[in-house]
């Protein structure tokens, strides 16, 4: 069977993409595994539908699918959570509780922004994976667990290695089948099929047949940039599902912000290379011209070529933009750009 | 200062995906800070459509034009 077959339509795991098709590949391969899982990507962009999925496909799938966020718990409670405690562990402890590891017994234990687990759990977090026994908060005996872990991160693990800010031994440990989930804006062609697959899902939650869509909303989905992927996508869906009165899905269905997008944002100033790297002589006056050219070139683009916004932008006269792209020897680039703003044939 | 042109540059940017659902919207007059415009077509009737549009269009309008007052639909 294809994996992107056999789940794109009932789980919502839809995709074309080459970047989707690959996901479903991966997972598809490592469906025999019993191996760690560090799944990367951006808030939205769909981790525990993956792990679950992932989940689904192994042979753990009668077993309990246990998902949890790191970020939801303070320091101690995550420790409570995931181990779980004996009665009188601390005040409130009332009772014993098995904590998340021992609940997933036999199945898939999804630890979702395993990027917030605090420095000092991180090493009894690897303990736990490593011998793969877990002791209650106040217990004294070591519980055998068989639970397959996914761990899910919404930051670059290593990154934060080199930061200091993750254990190097932990990243390891978890980052034995790495994927990444692209985001939305990286695979807008999954944009349409999306759209359709959440609408027929929020309107037959309604009872109601899936109107048309029109290829102006198509068109407003396809040009947004979704920066809450596709969290904000199924959102944006279900509104329109909500809020429907014309048994036709329209532009005044779509969300403000979605069909108004405000203008492109200006970007922010570019970085200035300001760091002497090695020893030798600096020319002041070639890396003054360095640092001109970097800013006329950022005015510019954040300008879409109109010099007299550039200008403004940078606080000169327009004539003296002239110059200075001159004397940076931006000329070429500079001419190719429009010269007047809202000059409209008659 | 609010003028014509302004709001018209940014009518011009909502207006492909109006009038690709037939519907339209027309600048009708300029009042100090504020504008009047006139919606058409499917989603001009619907209330919810209504809202959205305005409310979309007047933010459109009052992050291009920071003196923007505000939009009155006809």
């Amino acid at each position: 069977m294809s994996p992107n077959e056999s789940f794109s339509q009932d789980r919502l795991v839809v995709g074309r993409s080459a970047k989707m098709r690959a996901v479903f590949e991966f997972v598809d391969v490592i469906s025999r595994s019993d191996s760690t899982v560090l799944i990367t990507g951006e808030s939205g962009t769909g981790k525990e539908v993956i792990a679950t999925l992932i989940h689904q496909t192994s042979r753990r799938k009668h077993r309990p699918f246990v998902a949890v966020s790191c970020a939801l718990f303070s320091e101690t409670l995550i420790e409570s959570e995931l181990f779980g405690h004996e009665r009188g562990a601390f005040t409130g402890a009332i009772k014993d509780r098995a904590g998340r590891f021992e609940l997933a017994e036999g199945g898939t234990l999804f630890l979702d922004d395993v990027d917030d687990v605090p420095r000092s759990m991180q090493v009894k977090l690897l303990r736990v994976l490593q011998n793969r026994t877990v002791e209650r908060l106040g217990g004294t005996r070591l519980v055998p667990v068989n639970v397959r872990v996914l761990a899910g991160t919404k930051r670059d693990l290593r990154q934060m290695v080199a930061d200091g800010s993750f254990r190097e031994d932990l990243y390891y440990r978890l980052n034995v089948l790495p994927l990444t989930l692209p985001p939305l804006r990286e695979r807008r062609e999954d944009i349409p099929v999306l759209l359709d697959a959440f609408l027929d899902r929020f309107f037959r939650a309604r009872g109601e047949p899936t109107p048309d869509i029109s290829p102006a909303v198509v068109q407003a989905f396809a040009d947004y940039s979704w920066p809450g992927n596709v969290r904000e996508l199924e959102n944006a869906c279900e509104r329109i599902a909500q809020t429907n009165t014309c048994g036709s899905v329209r532009v005044g269905c779509v969300a403000p912000h979605i069909l108004f997008r405000a203008l492109p944002a200006v970007s922010p100033e570019p970085e200035i290379r300001t760091a002497v790297v090695d020893a030798g002589p600096v020319s002041l006056d070639d890396r003054l011209k360095e640092v001109e050219a970097s800013l006329i070139r950022w005015a510019l683009d954040a300008s879409h070529g109109n010099k007299s916004k550039a200008a403004a932008l940078l606080q000169i006269k327009r004539s003296t933009l002239g110059d200075r792209i001159k004397h940076c020897g931006l000329g070429s680039r500079a001419s190719a750009t429009r010269e007047e703003p809202f000059v409209e044939a008659p | 200062m609010v003028t014509r042109e302004r709001v018209e540059a940014v009518l011009a940017r909502v207006r492909p995906y109006l009038v690709a659902d037939g519907g339209d919207i027309e600048l009708l007059e300029i009042v100090g800070t504020s504008a009047v415009v006139k919606l058409s077509g499917m989603c001009a009737t619907c209330p919810s459509a209504h809202m959205t549009l305005h409310l979309g269009v007047e933010t459109a309008l009052r992050d291009a034009i920071p003196e923007f007052g505000s939009l009155r639909v006809a």
